[in-house]
């Protein structure tokens, strides 16, 4: 910021945003400006655009761009008061008001239709996938919205005051309806759009232009018109991509006034009566907003890319979209039913029976896989132990999202620093309230642990007056500033008790160091309740109140906590380093002292010890529950359940069902009696999963198919791997069975075929088991059909390995009559099983000679 | 009849030891001896010594691809056939080398 002269002050900034200054961020930079007097222009340095800082599109007309130098120029009275605002916004604020955009490119990878459908002469259409789903329902065109060649014709002269009350109430009612919208339950990213709109309908640009067309003459219907094509024109015609997209919102914003104006209605209202996929060129965000969500199944866009506020929606609201799809307006007749696949990037124009065989088993398949990740894998083996649930970290909705696809138990950490991060003012209840609900709903029941804010430290914002400190880690931080800002932690609250009715949820504080910090929080809940009743607003009953262990004072009185709390979360991150008086940061210390230190290990077994002698639950959520390496001693101490990072919850399941609980305590007992943190180290196996699984499940046979070629078959082979959970892209394991299977028909005689590969798109080496209802065509050399096929998968890094010699075992087998006559009459799945197993030298549930937890794990050096 | 034989396909998993039992099946039917070789994934198998080799009376490779130690059997009437051969039709295989 300079001194420039007299005539105003300066503030240079480079757009720190990937994406540009868009609209979202624009209306942010149009708020600040607007709570001042001074004139405040913008220019981009890159280009020479200049614009009223105060106009959304003015700022996004400027075409702003990731690191273009912008510089903004204020001049009036309070010109120092507005460069300090905004000194602080483009710093502090502008970095992090970006909502991040999805990566297209693994969204729109593949577009490659199946292999079965292929064969069956079914055709496709690509398109860019920019909001993940499969769907089927009837076309239904939605034209572009268009303005009027002409205006109606209206008697009378023009009054121009008239004229200029029918806008500025048009715009009222518009800018109202939005509000509306934004009221209910709408994700905070569909929220982020809303206002992006209600700031354009709200701009002093429009506003002026508006006027000035008025006052050169022209009716209140003209002039909208006319403003909307000098808009359109200007953005339309951006460098940006993204830009050029807003044209799409103005025009939307301009068409909603004139119909405010006018009796005829120039925008089509569509009403879905049937499951329907509505292909258009573009749609705007109030458009998709008044369409029936319950009927509106797939949508299909010309233009828009995966940035246009329709994507972005529908984004949020689960809608499958493909966009980019050329003329799709013209290549479908209204009523014909088609499959957006939008998983693949593809869409499917004819329904036929291959089709949908292909995606009654795609639907199958997956829902499947969701159940099979959701089960609790611990079985018959496991009695005694391995209880522990595995939960997920999460700060958005999304990524709530992400760990109940991979089978979360639960939340055991939902952060909500990120909510009070990056803005001016604390964030409100209706806002709070919106992004608690959203996590609730995708729990379905489970329980959400929602801590509350814990600012201060390293965390700071421009709405809390918190000192700067010497120490900040040591500091006012997390529970301790409570006191001084009841009122940002009732707000808080009340969010999360009124979301409560929604789900499980239970409230967790941060950062506690004594009893009297608990009993004030406990009273700040109690209010927050008594001021909700009062609202007559409900919430859950017996919600649950815990804390985090930080500080290690607090394990020294835990004998009188447990009498206050319900439940404790380990926040492992902070207890060990204020623990060994280490910053974690700094390597000259960090190295040693580490959450495998016995001195630690000790600690924390004792506070679990005396947690559970009074009943009380205890969870860990730090980053040592977010190491696969540490899980035998966690399990060993015995705790109620692990918070991990969500997108790898289903592995540490799988690890989980794979340990012995007895061997974990061993290790445990070594590990307390070792003499540091690297002797700690060697006890802890370093591979864990993996090689695991055993060779053959009951998963893996199918029986009775109803595949009618060799592409079904291997495909439901494939899918039968992604429900065991024992790979994670189909395709590449897919075309790794076909380039084995092009060399030549895998089909051995004898009704039999035994397609095989070699990939890494295995997690483990497997044998599948597919049996036909009826035997079908595979080439084979006898040229007899087949009815039964032995899939072989071995992972390519192994070379070499005991499986092999059981793959080679099978192939051998597999030439004796005996054993294929078994394989065929064989009864059910577990009696494929046991015969394979038995026949093949491995046990039902394990493989050749490999266990997880070494057996004699090495000896720490005695002292 | 002294026979020596060498299995091999392209992936080495599974065709290589189908192959491999099938033929040690059939000429066990025939009334040869027969000691089969395999090279797959887990490297060569069964390896055949320099006197098997020597004291056979015809060597049959049913391989798809190249084999190792071919030098192995300079001297020895050698008889090879694609893979899928000893699959479809071995019986024609031991019809073909008993003229």
């Amino acid at each position: 910021m300079a001194d420039r002269d007299h005539r105003g002050f300066e503030v240079l900034f480079t757009c720190p945003l990937a994406s540009g200054l868009h609209a979202r961020p624009a209306s942010k930079l149009a708020e600040v400006a607007n709570r001042y007097a001074s004139e405040c222009t913008l220019t981009n340095l890159r280009n020479g655009l200049f614009a009223n800082a105060k106009s959304v599109l003015g700022i996004i007309a400027t075409d702003i761009r990731h690191q273009d130098r912008c510089v903004l120029l204020l001049a009036g009275a309070d010109q120092r008061a507005a460069s300090k605002a905004l000194q602080a916004f483009v710093q502090e604020i502008l970095p992090q008001c970006d909502v991040p955009l999805i990566d297209t490119a693994s969204l729109s990878r593949g577009s490659t239709l199946p292999r079965s459908l292929k064969a069956a002469g079914v055709t496709c259409i690509p398109g860019v996938a920019v909001s993940r789903g499969i769907a089927q329902g009837e076309v239904v065109i939605l034209n572009r919205m268009s303005l009027p060649q002409k205006e109606p014709t209206r008697p009378g002269p023009i009054n121009s005051n008239d004229e200029l009350d029918l806008i500025h109430t048009a715009l009222s009612t518009v800018r109202h309806q939005m509000v509306e919208r934004l009221k209910y339950s709408l994700t905070p990213v569909g929220s982020a759009v809303l206002q992006a709109d209600l700031a354009m309908a709200s701009d002093v640009l429009l506003l002026e232009k508006l006027t000035q067309q008025v006052l050169s003459g022209n009716s209140a219907t003209q002039a909208i018109m006319e403003t909307a094509e000098y808009f359109v024109d200007l953005l339309g015609h951006s460098e940006s991509e993204y830009i050029r997209q807003r044209s799409a919102d103005i025009e939307e914003i301009c068409l909603q006034l004139l119909e405010e104006v006018s009796d005829e209605s120039p925008m089509p209202s569509i009403q879905l009566s049937v499951p329907s996929v509505l292909i258009a060129e573009t749609l705007g965000p109030q458009q998709l907003l008044q369409l029936d969500r319950r009927r509106l199944k797939a949508l299909v866009l010309e233009h828009s890319g995966s940035t246009s506020h329709a994507a972005i929606l529908a984004r949020s609201l689960g809608i499958p979209t493909l966009a980019a799809v050329r003329n799709a307006r013209l290549l479908f007749a209204p009523g014909r039913q088609i499959v957006v696949d939008a998983n693949r990037g593809l869409l499917i124009p004819q329904v036929s029976l291959a089709v949908q065989r292909f995606y009654e088993r795609e639907q199958n398949t997956l829902d499947l896989r969701k159940t099979a990740w959701s089960r609790t894998l611990p079985t018959e083996s496991d009695t005694n132990t391995n209880s522990m649930e595995v939960a997920a970290n999460a700060s958005s909705g999304e990524e709530a999202m992400v760990a109940f696809e991979n089978g979360a138990d639960g939340i055991g950490l939902f952060r909500t620093e990120m909510i009070f991060l990056g803005r001016e003012e604390p964030p409100s209840e209706q806002e709070q309230f919106a992004i608690y609900s959203e996590v609730l709903r995708a729990a379905e029941g489970r329980p959400v642990i929602i801590r509350t804010f814990d600012i201060g430290g390293d965390k700071k914002v421009p709405y809390l007056d918190l000192p700067r400190e010497e120490n900040p880690f040591l500091g006012y931080r997390g529970a301790r500033i409570y006191g001084e800002y009841p009122q940002v932690l009732q707000t808080q609250l009340r969010a999360i008790l009124r979301a409560s009715p929604a789900g499980h949820v239970q409230i967790m504080a941060p950062m506690i160091t004594s009893l009297e910090e608990i009993v004030a929080f406990k009273v700040a809940v109690e209010e927050a309740k008594k001021t909700l009743a009062s609202d007559g607003i409900a919430f859950g009953s017996n919600i649950k109140i815990g804390i985090m262990i930080e500080v290690p004072a607090i394990a020294f009185s835990l004998d009188r906590i447990c009498r206050e709390v319900d439940f404790f979360s380990l926040g492992t991150n902070d207890l060990s380093q204020y623990f060994f008086a280490a910053d974690r940061s700094n390597a000259h210390v960090s190295s040693h002292f580490t959450v495998r230190h016995p001195g630690f290990l000790r600690f924390l077994e004792q506070i679990v010890k005396q947690i559970q002698s009074q009943h009380k639950w205890i969870g860990v959520c730090g980053d040592m529950a977010a190491n696969l390496r540490n899980l035998p001693l966690l399990l060993a101490l015995n705790l109620d359940e692990i918070s991990v990072p969500g997108a790898e919850v289903h592995e540490f399941k799988r690890a989980l069902s794979k340990y012995d609980a007895v061997d974990c305590q061993k290790i445990l007992e070594r590990a307390l009696a070792c003499k540091n943190s690297s002797e700690v180290d060697q006890l802890l196996p370093l591979q864990p999963s993996r090689q695991q699984e055993p060779l053959i499940s009951e998963e893996l046979v199918v029986l009775g198919s109803r595949s009618q070629t060799k592409e079904e078959v291997i495909e439901e082979m494939v899918d039968a791997f992604y429900v065991a959970n024992r790979t994670d892209d189909r395709h590449l394991l897919e075309e790794a069975l076909w380039a084995r299977e092009d060399l030549y028909s895998t089909g051995l005689g004898f009704g039999f075929a035994t397609p095989h590969c070699k990939t890494n798109a295995v997690t483990s080496d497997s044998i599948c088991v597919l049996r036909l209802k009826d035997p079908i065509h595979w080439d084979s050399v006898d040229g007899e059909p087949v009815s039964v096929v032995v899939l072989l998968a071995l992972r390519d890094s192994e070379s070499a390995s005991t499986h092999m010699q059981v793959f080679s075992i099978l192939a051998r087998k597999l030439m004796s009559e005996d054993f294929r006559h078994s394989l065929l009459q064989a009864e059910t799945r577990t009696a494929v099983t046991v015969y394979l197993g038995e026949q093949l030298g491995t046990t039902f549930t394990g493989t050749v000679g490999e266990t997880l937890v070494p057996k004699s794990p090495v000896q720490p050096q005695s002292p | 009849m002294r026979i020596v034989a060498v299995t091999a396909c392209p992936t080495g998993i599974a065709h290589t030891y189908m192959a491999a039992a099938r033929l040690e099946k059939i000429a066990k039917h025939f009334g040869h001896e027969i000691k089969v070789e395999t090279q797959g994934a887990m490297g060569i198998e069964n390896k055949l010594t320099e006197s098997d080799i020597r004291q056979a009376h015809i060597a049959i490779f049913a391989v798809d691809i190249e084999i190792e130690g071919r030098d192995r059997f300079n001297g020895v009437k050698v008889i090879q056939v694609p893979l899928q051969e000893a699959l479809k039709n071995p019986e024609g295989i031991f019809t073909k080398i008993q003229h």
